[in-house]
């Protein structure tokens, strides 16, 4: 009995600690995923090539408060260095760290005016190592020209673009070449492909001038990765439930058959088949309801441990989870007293009730 | 008036043939005793007497009703509303005290009574013991709560398998007291028993052999 009661409550722990975890991988893996980069960007959708600010603040009410994890404007510049051509990108520097925490930077970010992050390619074509400097010339937007000096704060890792990219504070940038507008705004935003879908309909459609894409590459592949995750998690619930059921169903056979001579008295005694299929069912309604309460106290435990292990961050307990895993518990245990019961009925008391 | 009524029973398992072609009448009000040898028939015939068991062949009339014909569940009803039984093993439930072992077939019969569970057992002397468990008595005791369980509902008829087999000679003297006051006290008794002590005390006593009634002996004397 006891057995059965912990198969029970393990089975309903596993299921609500499972639902739970199962619900919040989303969100937990959406956070997780951001260290991918921008899955939103913004670029210019009218005559004007360029976002200004306005229409970026605009836009980016549209963001779900709480889901923002960066939001990092660009702007594009070439300029040279000893004759030979680079792109200069001009960003707010601390989100653009948010959005993209996968930069692996060699040395510092820039913490002063006069400071650069500059690709690894960069770094290769003039031999610049971290603390040492180059001489930036080119053209501002009013047509004057300009000769700078940059010291190198580090040197950027992705593997990608960047790498041919001189990174310098917006206001450096708009020191050199004049105050503009942004060329494009990579945003990186914790939510599904169905949610970021939703927000740049709504950014196309209510504020002009401003063009929403998602970066299909990275919100597919969180999509894939996520239902993978999430049938995994649905799979291994329904193994071990069914293996609390063939448990229950065990030990409620052996509690019949230990119990045949009583069951059989009883019969003798005048009881009807009714009456012992209502007590071997009161028996496992009683099991899975303290079996599920328990699983319910034990499951959030449970997932509260997963989480903050795997995912280092803290759960709440869904209230609709409460009688969702009782009526899971009592269905689990009716189903497994199915036989176990059917066998108390067919108990003859002229047999077992037959001398040793 | 005739309480049962045997007619050509006869019960068959496989190829064994447990009762071959019975006929018996009981009146109400009388005792009756089955003696035999062992494997003679007498727990089958009480089986079929007490609803529990159907015969192969043959009509079995309790009552006014034919039970031979009767379905499980309507067996199960008759049993639970006319019949009293006392097995040689007692058969208690043993987490549960006297009492309320008995009050087990008043709950199955129609609601407990616990004023009414301890009347029947101080019938059967027991009324001190309500609160003990089966573990906490002895043989003589356990099988007067058995006796006590049997009476509750007020049974029309007795059966009682070799109720003092499990006995020493005092306590078979307890029970058979109590069994002499139910009779006199107008109760239908069937009992089977080794016995012949407990035979005398019967008013006819049926003989079985090989599953076949052998002879009746009525007071002693042959019929
Ligand atoms: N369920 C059964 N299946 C097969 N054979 C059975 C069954 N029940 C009884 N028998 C056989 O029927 C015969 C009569 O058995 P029964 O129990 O009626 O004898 P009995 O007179 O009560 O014997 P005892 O004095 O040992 O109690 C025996 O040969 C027994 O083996
Ligand atoms: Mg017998």
């Amino acid at each position: 009995m006891l057995v059965a009661l912990l198969a029970v409550a393990i089975g309903a722990t596993v299921l609500s600690g499972m639902v739970t975890v199962y619900y919040d991988i989303p969100r937990q893996m959406g956070q997780e995923f951001r260290s991918y980069g921008a899955n939103l960007i913004l670029v210019s959708s009218g005559d004007n090539p360029a976002l200004s600010i306005e229409e970026t603040e605009r836009a980016k009410e549209y963001f779900p408060a709480g889901s923002v994890v960066g939001v990092a404007p660009y702007r594009y510049k070439t300029a040279k260095i000893n004759e030979q051509p680079f792109m200069i990108a001009g960003t707010e520097l601390s989100e653009a760290k948010k959005a993209s925490p996968y930069w692996f930077v060699n040395g510092g970010w820039p913490e002063s005016a006069g400071e650069a992050l500059i690709g690894q390619e960069v770094a290769d074509t003039i031999r610049l190592l971290p603390g040492g400097s180059f001489t930036l010339t080119g053209t501002s937007t009013d047509g004057g020209s300009f000769t700078r000096d940059f010291s190198v704060s580090g040197i950027i890792q992705t593997g990608g673009t960047e790498e041919a990219f001189i990174f310098m504070s917006l206001e450096d940038l708009d020191n050199l070449i004049g105050a503009g507008a942004f060329d494009v705004v990579e945003c990186s935003i914790s939510a599904t492909e169905a949610e970021l879908n939703n927000i740049a309909a709504q950014i196309s459609e209510n504020v002009p001038g401003v063009a929403p894409r998602l970066v299909k590459r990275v919100t597919q592949s969180e999509g894939a990765v996520l239902a993978k995750l999430q049938s995994l998690v649905y799979l291994v619930t329904a193994v071990v439930l069914l293996l609390t059921m063939i448990c229950v169903a065990t030990t409620m056979m052996a509690v019949v058959a230990e119990r045949r001579r009583e069951i059989g008295l009883k019969k003798a005694l005048g009881a009807a088949n009714k009456s012992i299929i209502n007590e071997f069912l009161g028996e496992g309604v009683f099991l899975g309801g303290l079996g599920g309460l328990l699983g319910v106290a034990l499951g959030f435990v449970f997932a509260q441990f997963v989480s903050v292990n795997v995912f280092h961050r803290s759960i709440t307990l869904q209230p609709m989870l409460i009688p969702a895993t009782l009526i899971m518990s009592f269905i689990i245990t009716g189903l497994a007293c199915l036989a176990p019961v059917r066998s108390a009925t067919d108990v003859d008391p002229a047999i077992v009730l037959r001398g040793e | 008036m005739n309480l049962l009524e045997m007619k050509g029973v006869s019960k068959i398992y496989g190829n064994v043939h447990a009762l071959q072609n019975i006929d018996l009448i009981v009146e109400q009000g009388e005792w009756l005793a089955i003696m035999g040898p062992s494997g003679s028939g007498k727990t089958t015939m009480m089986n079929i007497v007490g609803c529990m068991d159907k015969a192969s062949r043959g009509s079995v009339i309790l009552h006014g009703v034919n039970i031979s014909q009767e379905s499980a569940k309507n067996l199960t009803a008759i049993r639970r509303d006319k019949i009293g039984l006392i097995f040689q093993q007692f058969h208690l439930i043993n987490y549960l005290t006297a009492l309320e072992n008995v009050m087990v077939a008043q709950y199955y019969h129609s609601i407990p009574d616990e004023a009414e569970a301890l009347r029947s057992l101080e019938r059967v002397g027991l009324k001190d013991r309500a609160k003990h468990l089966p573990s906490q008595l002895s043989g003589g005791e356990q099988q007067r709560v058995c006796i006590a369980r049997a009476l509750i509902n007020y049974p029309m008829l007795i059966l009682a398998d070799e109720p003092t087999g499990n006995l020493d000679e005092a306590n078979e003297k307890i029970v058979l007291d109590i069994l002499k006051q139910l009779h006199k006290e107008g109760s239908t008794i069937i009992v089977v028993t080794h016995d012949p002590e407990v035979a005398d005390e019967a008013q006819r006593t049926v003989v079985l052999e090989h599953g076949k009634i052998a002879r009746i002996v009525r007071n002693n004397k042959e019929v």
